[in-house]
């Protein structure tokens, strides 16, 4: 049997980091979302995959190539316009064949999620649909079911609306015919695989089926942070080729090193990091709970925590990325008290001593000169000067 | 380049065969062609046609009885593409069938002697003398591999060559000067030019030493040297043919672009150590030497060759070293030098370029050390050098070279703070903003990457002009060179680089409105005086791309691609976005970029 993975998505709520990488290859303990996936998918002894992909695809592209180096063969299917998920899933079809598994590429899932669907499919020529109990359901699709029979997908009801606490975890058992119905179902421009499920939920023909593992989302710049933890906390963390840490150093077991990383004397890489390729960390740096993209380097002295620092980003001698919670504003909306440091974006420049204050997010090639102080959010590309 | 592949073994050979020149269409071709001795050792049927592997299967049967074959791609050298000088090459009896790799220098002579003694000749290619001269042996009484082995001592020049006879349950093969790596499977043996032709059958290989007789049978390999019998060491090949597919991209050449902050950071993984501002490269050359050395020569191919010239300016800056660049082919070890201080590095992706192994060889006759730098583990220049270093780029499909440039470049670099601290001419922190430079290449790399959309349009934009001119200074000048050997290549318009300085001294008559002007314009490539260039053809209506870092003059530019800050290894960065630009200009026209007309990625022709 073939999984689809639906990968094409942007994920316009975490900017910058999505300027130049879709969502799914945000890295989690060092290893993009896409990747848990797939591990899970392989765990669940699935070896051929349909990659739909279409935002900034040559980073997945890059990464996966044919899927040699996971045991699996990866074939892509291009979505050109992200026009919802149905839209992606029906790019996919001229590479299945019969019954397969569809899943997202940005959800961090336990692989009996895959195995249960595929069994439950097995035994019933129904569509299959996994669900997942999660603490704020407003945020998905809520589905309520009877015995296993689906009877209804709400997506993201308001909350005095919601009817049950479990979800559409994103996992499906699905037949060929699915592409004929999603065709056929109604649209205003995008087209949800939702809409064509919610026509077989309401003839009976759609199954659910309950798992109770890991299931994470990365809806927000936060989450990365907390998620990033939890998956190094809960599966270990994983250590690169290469990767050296000065005796002189101190780096906590629970730290995901990438391959050739530096870590220079009395440097202090505290609990929930992941630090990517060829990232360096200057000698009494101290870096906690962040994540650090590839090739970025921080310097000496430099305090750095609750944290996402992107790819090839510097933070300079002795500035203080101090942690904590603050009040941060994602499209319009207030979310209070969230746990970030801050966010930097990829290639971005922190001078000297320079202060960012907790809930600050810089944009890509941002260039910050030594001490100046950073507070709220500051645009792609702008410099940002001292006073 | 011509590649060739043997089968012998319990299966159809057919399909073994056809799939094994589909994996070498990449060494590029005009002709292919296969011959099968059927299971009784009745006959030889060839199949040879011009053109690609596709029209040839059109005139092969579905599948044969034969378990015994050679195929061919053919890359001219004697004689047109045509059908009759495809390889194989049979004798007239019909019971030799050849495919060759390489040049016979004195066919000429041979196909003489062969006419007087009533030889009827088909093709105008060197190959078909042997045939004949086999034929000739074997009615001599000698068995097939004797009969190789004598005629073998009667060419001249390079080759691998492949031999299948009605006389002989197998096949033989010999080699001198030209790729030859031999398959040992599960009751089934192979010869090829290379691995990638049949390793989907088998990764166990040997590599055979020239002047080898091997003879190859369903259960058996042997090895002959001068009549011996001798032994050659079995090798594992851990690169998968697979890792050879395109994983989404269009093109292969697009792949290898968005590849190399990855190649790069394999390029420089446990190498740098910035701490003690040195490198570690595992090279084995003598302190006193590497002191003693007075000159470092250069020999290399292409881009290889601008890799070189690269080098040149960071070896000469940084190791206080006399350092000469030489396009291989042109290289001999001439007078004025003492070959005990003089070291000279082949570099060259594949390891089996035939020019530059052609120089290495002279140098090393000459009595000069040499140090191959190559991407390819195993490979001639990496077994026949006195030291190999390896530039860990992974493999490399299409034909225009890009990812193994960035990673030569980058090892070169290590190379010359190898020898700047070995010599005492590189202070520790001059050394560690080098290598500084040299770690932050794959994030920069991957930033001008991230401008891809932007060079799309560019390229479009600009995709019409009459010719291309690319224009740097110091380390900007082979940058230069490069970016327009990349277009000229896959996109096959006119496209010259120049050293800025020399624009007024000539090219500049060629200069006009409709001629885009490519100009480095970063660090390392003296911006402020190249800008000067820059205002000299804007003022005849040129239109200028500038890849600039520091936003350097950006008044004086029609587009600029932005360049992030990389001391000395801005035009290294810089020439990224130039493959994309080539890449955009030619993905335009639709040409084809992954196999461009004429040329072949491993040249093992001299």
């Amino acid at each position: 049997m073939k999984a689809v993975i639906l990968a094409a998505g942007e994920g316009t709520r975490l900017r910058p980091l999505t300027l130049a990488r879709p969502k799914p290859m945000l890295p989690v303990a060092n290893q993009p979302l896409l990747e848990h996936v797939v591990d899970a998918v392989r765990e669940a002894g699935i070896n051929e995959v349909v990659f739909v992909v279409g935002y900034e695809r040559e980073r997945i592209q890059s990464y996966f190539g044919d899927g040699d180096d996971w045991g699996i063969d990866i074939e892509y299917a291009v979505q050109e316009k992200q026009l919802g998920t149905g839209h992606a899933l029906l790019q996919a079809e001229p590479y299945v064949d019969g019954e397969f598994v569809a899943l997202n590429g940005d959800r961090i899932l336990d692989p009996s999620a895959v195995s249960k669907v595929v069994d439950a499919h097995r035994d019933r020529s129904h569509s299959v649909m996994a669900v997942t109990r999660v603490e704020e359901p407003t945020n998905y699709g809520v589905v309520e079911f009877d015995g296993r029979q689906v009877t209804s997908i709400e997506e993201k009801p308001p909350t005095h609306a919601v009817s049950a606490d479990t979800i559409n975890a994103g996992v499906y058992a699905l037949e060929e015919s699915i592409f004929d119905d999603l065709r056929s179902s109604e649209t205003d421009g995008e087209l949800a695989i939702t809409t064509t499920l919610r026509e077989y939920a309401a003839r009976g023909d759609l199954t659910a089926v309950r798992f109770d593992g890991l299931w994470l989302d990365v809806s927000y710049l936060w989450d990365l942070v907390t998620v990033n933890a939890q998956v190094i906390d809960q599966f270990g963390a994983p250590r690169g080729d290469s990767a050296s840490a000065h005796d002189e150093s101190t780096v906590a077991d629970a730290v995901a090193l990438g391959g050739d990383v530096r870590v220079r004397p009395s440097a202090v890489v505290l609990p929930g990091t992941a630090l990517g390729d060829n990232v360096e960390i200057g000698a009494n740096a101290t870096v906690s709970n962040a994540v650090v993209l590839p090739d970025a380097t921080i310097k000496d002295g430099a305090v750095v925590k609750d944290c996402i620092v992107g790819a090839n980003a510097s933070v300079g001698p002795n500035t203080t990325i101090e942690g904590g919670n603050a009040d941060v504003v994602v499209d319009g909306e207030v979310h209070e008290d969230v746990r970030l440091g801050g966010v930097l974006g990829d290639n971005t420049s922190l001078g000297g001593a320079v202060a960012v204050a907790p809930g600050s997010v810089l944009g890509n090639e941002a260039d910050v000169e030594s001490g100046a102080v950073v507070d709220g959010y500051v645009e792609d590309g702008a410099v940002v000067r001292r006073g | 380049m011509c590649g060739i592949i043997g089968y012998v073994g319990e299966s159809d050979a057919l399909p073994i065969l056809t799939d094994g020149l589909k994996n070498l269409e990449y060494r590029g071709y005009d002709s292919a062609g296969i011959a099968l001795r059927d299971g009784e050792g009745d006959s030889l049927d060839v199949y040879k046609r011009a053109g690609e592997i596709d029209a040839l299967r059109e005139h092969l049967p579905e599948s044969s009885g034969s378990t015994t074959g050679v195929g061919h791609t053919r890359w001219s050298t004697h004689g047109e593409p045509t059908d009759a000088n495809a390889h194989p090459h049979a004798d007239e009896s019909g019971e030799v069938a050849v495919v060759h790799n390489g040049i016979i220098e004195n066919y000429d002579e041979l196909k003489s002697e062969l006419e007087e003694r009533g030889h009827q000749f088909l093709s105008e290619t060197d190959t078909e003398v042997v045939p004949h001269l086999v034929e000739e042996e074997l009615d001599d009484g000698y068995d097939l591999p004797d009969a190789v082995e004598r005629v073998a001592d009667r060419l001249e020049g390079s080759f691998a060559l492949g031999v299948v006879s009605t006389d002989f349950d197998g096949l033989v093969a010999i080699r001198q000067d030209s790729p030859l790596v031999v398959g040992i499977g599960d009751e089934a043996n192979f010869i090829a030019s290379d691995v990638t032709a049949f390793i989907e059958h088998t990764r166990n290989v040997c590599y055979p030493e020239d002047g080898d007789v091997v003879t190859v049978t369903a259960d058996e390999v042997s090895f002959r040297h001068d009549g011996e019998v001798v032994e050659r060491p079995v090798d594992e090949v851990e690169w998968e043919a697979e890792a050879a597919e395109k994983g989404g991209y269009d093109h292969y050449m697009l792949k290898e672009i968005h590849e190399q902050p990855q190649a790069l950071r394999q390029t420089i993984s446990g190498r740098l150590d910035e701490m003690a501002g040195d490198v570690d490269l595992d090279i084995d050359l003598p302190e006193e030497y590497v002191a003693s050395v007075e000159e470092i020569q250069i020999v290399a191919c292409g881009t290889s060759y601008h890799a070189g010239l690269y080098a040149k300016r960071l070896l000469e800056e940084f190791a206080d070293v006399r350092v000469n660049v030489e396009v291989a082919s042109e290289y001999e070890f001439t007078g004025g030098r003492d070959p005990w201080r003089t070291l000279v590095f082949a570099v060259t992706q594949s390891g089996e370029t035939a020019d530059t192994l052609s120089a290495m060889r002279a140098a090393s006759r000459a009595g000069a050390r040499t140090l191959a730098v190559t991407n390819t583990v195993g490979s001639t220049a990496a077994r026949e050098a006195d030291h190999a270093l390896y530039i860990r780029a992974g493999p490399e499909i299409g034909v225009a070279a890009t990812k193994t440039f960035s990673s030569q470049v980058a090892t070169l670099s290590m190379l010359s703070v190898y020898f700047g601290r070995q010599r005492g001419s590189l202070s520790v922190d001059r050394a560690q903003t080098l290598l500084e430079h040299i770690r932050g290449l794959p994030g920069a790399i991957q930033q001008l990457l991230d401008q891809e959309n932007a060079i799309r349009e560019i390229a479009g934009e600009y995709a019409d002009g009459d010719a291309f001119f690319f224009v740097g200074r110091y380390l900007g000048t082979p940058v230069a060179l490069e970016g327009a050997l990349k277009l000229k290549e896959i996109a096959y318009v006119h496209a010259e680089g120049f050293a800025a300085g020399e624009l007024k001294h000539g090219p500049l008559a060629l200069v006009t409105p409709e001629t885009p002007v490519l100009a480095v314009l970063t660090e390392g490539a003296r911006p402020d005086e190249t800008l000067n260039n820059v205002k000299e053809v804007e003022s005849r209506g040129a239109p200028v791309v500038g890849f600039s870092s520091y936003e350097r003059g950006e008044k004086y530019l029609d587009t600029v691609v932005g360049v992030p800050e990389l001391g000395l290894l801005e035009p290294l960065v810089a020439n990224a976005g130039m493959q994309l630009f080539a890449y955009y200009v030619a993905d335009g026209m639709g040409r084809a970029i992954d196999k461009p007309r004429n040329l072949a990625k491993s040249v093992t022709v001299e």
